[in-house]
């Protein structure tokens, strides 16, 4: 075991080493001045140029360049945004978390939606429940998310009235920034109709999250059935019947521990298709993450904020994925790798 | 005197025979394999078939419903966008270029992930473990953060996001073959290869390569859907092709600025870009569970 987190833990530590490396690199890789790229700062006079190389250690050499921006990183300092002038460090912290917490609620519909059909569907193996199921679950992995999102848009907000366009709040309510998390700092904060405000996020939440519930829990559905076949058609299964034990006793005591044991790592595979997701369908509903951050950055050229973005969402994928890797092989033995038992 | 066959009714069909009986089962499959036909001949012929230019503006037709509805003009079959422009020309003219632009990124990614890949595989010891590791977790970094960071450094366009999206496509093709190849190296019939003195470059040609088609094509299915998401999702935010090209997703985004007046045109393209997605998709499950069950009956 503590051969299995020392292994993960110096890959994590590798992979972030690179990113950090790739993020630094980019300021010269992006097209212009890397000082001015860096600051924002164009015509600036020769003192004040001089100024700012010092203040980003531009004279030095490239190695302790990186040292420099490493050591800025873990103190918090991320530079400014050039559209908002804002610190980095706290902006890309309010949007992820707002990323995080839309990517959470798609999580939680879909696991609600997919988990029971896909057991159901598999349980049901080739009957006509489990075509039907699947052919549902082709159409729903087929649509474009963003195409999705806009024809929930037309429908729903502008047809029906029924949900509203876009944003995470009205802006009736003003809600003071704890968590970051809006759900979690209304039920925090004190404002006159704590009630009334609830709501009105849940109604912001609707569109997006289902929309992005869409694509995944047509995944969960397909992984969970796959699983619960592949459980049912084993020898443990067959020996379980042979015992004389009754259909609903063998799902319940050998069949669904065994089906959700592989599911739960190709869950973690989705990851990122459930991120990628989340940051087309933030654009379209002008939700404030990290996905619509980044995309408004790249069109006002804000090349700080792209650079920090960047690192903080593939340190967060990356340390999800490796930590729940880890995890994974920790409980199920089954589940290492052949490599890692023979070296 | 004629050779004489007693044993005609003894057939035995190839693993592709078999993999095509099975395939033919499943009718859903074999109508999208139609379907995926149908978009391949689009794309070869799309030009002879459009009505009109994608690109020329009819100024006495601007907005024109579909020609099913009451208000249609059937010499534009899809109806008119807001600069009077065919929307049938333009959606025949875009499932050209996204699905001929998919498949073109998918096939250079496979050649060039393939052939990393072997030669991940067939390396051994902690310098390929580090890389493959490495790929790993490189992997679990979404397209879509890879795109935009590429166009921030080299711009926005069409030719740009190709780059981008072919990328972000190779490490899962590196990976696949990989664990391919790893498992196949432990065949016998590859070690009868070794003992037969083959070197390494013979072996992944002829004992590996032929085992590992079929794996590759369920592959390209699979990174072709990703690759037609992932072309019209940047179209859709401007960051690949851009406004007067006729890709699917930036006619999407170019419809949203009459959404409210003429829904059709985020309608059209994005049921084209479906269908085209799923029929794919089905083609792939469909050539999966072929895979799986040929040998079962």
């Amino acid at each position: 075991m503590l051969r299995i987190m020392l292994r993960h833990i110096s890959l994590l530590i590798l992979t972030l080493f690179i990113l950090s490396f790739f993020s630094f690199s980019l300021a010269y890789l992006f097209p212009g001045d890397p000082l001015v790229n860096l600051t924002g700062i164009r015509d600036s006079s020769e003192q004040t140029y001089a100024l700012l190389a010092q203040q980003y250690a531009m004279n030095d050499s490239l190695f302790s360049q990186y040292w420099h921006y490493v050591n800025n990183l873990f103190s918090g300092n991320w530079g400014l945004s050039f559209s908002s002038g804002l610190p980095l460090a706290e902006e890309i912290s309010r949007s992820l978390a707002a990323s995080v917490e839309l990517s959470a609620y798609a999580l939680i519909i879909s696991f609600v939606i997919g988990l029971p059909l896909g057991f159901l569907s598999g349980l049901r193996h080739h009957k006509f429940i489990d075509y039907s199921l699947l052919s549902a679950s082709v159409i729903g992995y087929s649509i474009p998310v963003f195409w999705a999102a806009l024809i929930a848009i037309l429908l729903f907000s502008v047809q029906l009235g029924w949900f509203p366009l876009s944003g995470r709040i009205s802006l009736l309510y003003d809600i003071p920034y704890d968590t970051g998390f809006i759900l979690i700092d209304i039920l925090l904060s004190d404002v006159p109709d704590k009630e009334f405000a609830f709501q009105d996020a849940l109604r912001h939440l609707v569109l997006p999250s289902v929309s992005i519930a869409i694509v995944t829990s047509t995944i969960v559905l397909r992984i969970t059935r796959r699983s619960v076949v592949e459980v049912m058609n084993s020898e443990y299964i067959q020996a379980a019947y042979a015992r004389g034990l009754s259909p609903r006793q063998v799902f319940v005591r050998h069949g669904i521990k065994n089906a959700l044991i592989p599911i739960l790592p190709l869950l973690v595979m989705q990851f990122t298709t459930l991120l990628t997701n989340a940051m087309i369908v933030e654009t379209i509903f002008s939700w404030p993450g990290i996905g619509n951050g980044l995309i408004q950055a790249i069109y006002q050229r804000d090349f700080p904020a792209i650079r920090a973005g960047m690192l903080a969402v593939s340190a967060l994928v990356l340390t999800f994925t490796i930590t729940s890797d880890m995890v994974i092989q920790i409980f199920d033995p089954a589940r290492r790798r052949p490599e890692d038992a023979t070296s | 005197m004629p050779r004489l066959n007693l044993y005609q009714e003894e057939f035995y069909p190839s693993p592709i025979q078999n993999t095509w009986k099975e395939f033919k089962e499943n009718h859903a499959a074999v109508v999208s394999l139609y379907c995926v036909i149908f978009f391949i001949f689009i794309m070869i012929f799309g030009p002879f078939l459009a009505p009109f230019d994608p690109l020329q503006q009819h100024i006495d037709f601007l907005l024109v419903p579909p020609a099913w509805d009451n208000n249609g003009d059937i010499s534009h079959l899809f109806g008119t966008d807001g600069l009077g422009r065919d929307m049938l020309s333009r959606i025949l003219y875009g499932c050209r270029m996204t699905f001929g632009i998919s498949l073109l990124l998918v096939v250079v990614s496979m050649l060039i992930g393939v052939a990393l890949g072997a030669m991940a595989g067939m390396s051994k010891g902690f310098r390929s473990s580090m890389v493959n590791h490495l790929l790993d977790s490189i992997m679990a970094i979404p397209t879509l953060l890879i795109a935009i960071i590429i166009i921030a450094i080299v711009g926005t366009g069409l030719v740009n996001s190709m780059w981008a999206i072919s990328l972000a496509l190779i490490p899962q093709f590196i990976h696949q073959t990989r664990d391919i190849v790893r498992q196949k190296m432990k065949k016998e019939y590859v070690l009868a290869a070794q003992l037969d003195g083959a070197g390494k470059v013979h072996i992944f040609f002829n004992s590996i390569l032929p085992n590992m088609a079929e794996m590759l094509v369920v592959q390209v299915t699979l990174a072709l859907s990703v690759a037609i998401l992932d072309i019209s999702a940047l179209g859709f935010l401007n960051l690949g092709a851009q406004a007067p090209s006729p890709e699917l997703g930036a006619l999407l985004s170019e419809g949203l600025s009459t959404a409210y007046v003429t829904p059709w045109n985020i309608a059209l393209p994005g049921a084209a870009i479906f269908f085209m997605m799923m029929s794919i998709n089905l083609v792939g499950d469909g050539l999966r569970s072929a895979l799986r069950y040929r040998l079962l009956r």
